[in-house]
């Protein structure tokens, strides 16, 4: 028989890069596993749908959208990378999701190339509102910040 | 006013205070509490300041909260062992005690429960290992949050909740936060407000005095 299933349109945090989908699935099934078990897991079948532009689309059988919210709520990394997932939306169809992300203002940023902050070279993105990313230039260490443009100017 | 009881910025984490602010706003927070920070508003989040005391000998917390007693800010102090929590929550002064998940088992018991209650000294539940650990760690700090809650559907002790984030990144929405105190029997309405304590516990409800 063929079983319901439910779609989570999740926001990823920092939205650029774009993490790998098949990276994405396994944090995401790694995540469910942790908290709830295999069993859960096997029940819940949770699937990475779409992944690009700052969003996710995954997708889960019907009663389990809420143990599939928490278990994002998990999720601190993709592969080597941190990450932050938050859900947005849920609906039983990916057409209604389609909508949602269609309805939500694109992700916009600016690069900058170079930057200093605190005798550091970094390369920069700037987000509406003030916020600000930094990447730290380096082999050794990477060191990301997320400052605001007040503080670049007061630094 | 949903406030997230505790963040760490730069320097001590990865993110600005500012960052942390607009970050909170947008998730759905009116307020943040940070220690060592001067208090303020950004971008319509308020910054809320306070100390945390981390000291295993109670004179020196003693000490401590008579030196930040009088500045008007939140005074929090680790949680050590049983009488080291009994004498914390007798004092004046503490609005609450957090890092009940890492003390032993019995050490906030029904005693020091009761006596959260009655001098209105709240509980922190720190979300940060639930988010961030796994396996038999996470399991040990779902079963302590399991008998906290036991111990505050007796007592009705204040809670706070906080994220404890080191980054945006670590920063989860109240709606979040509902979903993972769900795990630990934590129901809506103790999380809704177990969110807005920190208000309750600045301008704290006293009896109406009558001035001749």
């Amino acid at each position: 028989m063929r079983e319901k299933k439910r779609y989570l349109l999740v926001r990823i945090d920092p939205p650029f890069p774009d993490p790998d989908p098949k990276e994405l699935y396994f944090a995401v099934v790694e995540s469910v596993t942790s908290l709830f078990g295999d069993a859960e897991a096997a029940r819940m079948m949770p699937v990475v749908i779409t992944c690009g532009s700052g969003y996710a689309m995954i997708r889960c059988i019907r009663g389990y959208e809420e143990k599939a919210r928490i278990a994002i709520v998990t999720l601190t990394s993709v592969g080597e990378r941190r990450i932050a997932l938050h859900a947005v939306a849920t609906s039983g169809t990916l057409l209604a999701l389609r909508r949602k992300i269609s309805m939500l203002s694109l992700i916009s940023f600016e690069v900058v190339a170079s930057l200093r902050f605190r005798d550091r070279e970094y390369a920069a993105r700037r987000y509406p509102c003030q916020k600000v990313d930094l990447h730290e230039k380096g082999i050794k260490s990477q060191e990301l910040l997320f400052l605001t443009q007040d503080d670049l100017e007061e630094s | 006013m949903d406030t997230d009881a505790c963040i760490h910025p730069y320097p001590a984490g990865n993110s600005s205070v500012r960052r942390m602010a607009i970050e909170a706003g947008a998730l759905g927070f009116s307020g943040i509490v940070v220690p060592g920070e001067m208090p303020g508003v950004y971008q319509g989040v308020h910054i809320i300041p306070a100390v945390l005391i981390r000291e295993n000998d109670i004179r020196k917390v003693t000490g401590q909260i008579r030196k930040h007693g009088a500045s008007g800010i939140l005074i929090f102090v680790d949680a050590g062992d049983t009488g080291f929590n009994r004498a914390v929550l007798a004092q004046t002064g503490v609005h609450g005690i957090r890092s009940i998940h890492r003390i032993p088992k019995n050490a906030f018991d029904h005693i020091s429960a009761r006596l959260a209650h009655e001098n209105g000294i709240a509980v922190e539940i720190d979300l940060y290992p639930l988010i961030h650990e796994r396996g038999v760690s996470r399991q040990r700090v779902l079963n302590r949050y399991n008998d906290l809650m036991k111990l505050h559907s007796r007592f009705q002790f204040p809670l706070i909740l906080s994220s404890n984030a080191c980054s945006v990144l670590d920063l989860r929405s109240p709606e979040e936060i509902r979903l993972l105190c769900s795990l630990f029997g934590m129901n809506k309405d103790d999380t809704n407000q177990a969110l807005r304590t920190i208000s309750t516990l600045l301008s704290p409800l006293e009896s109406v005095m009558v001035v001749p």
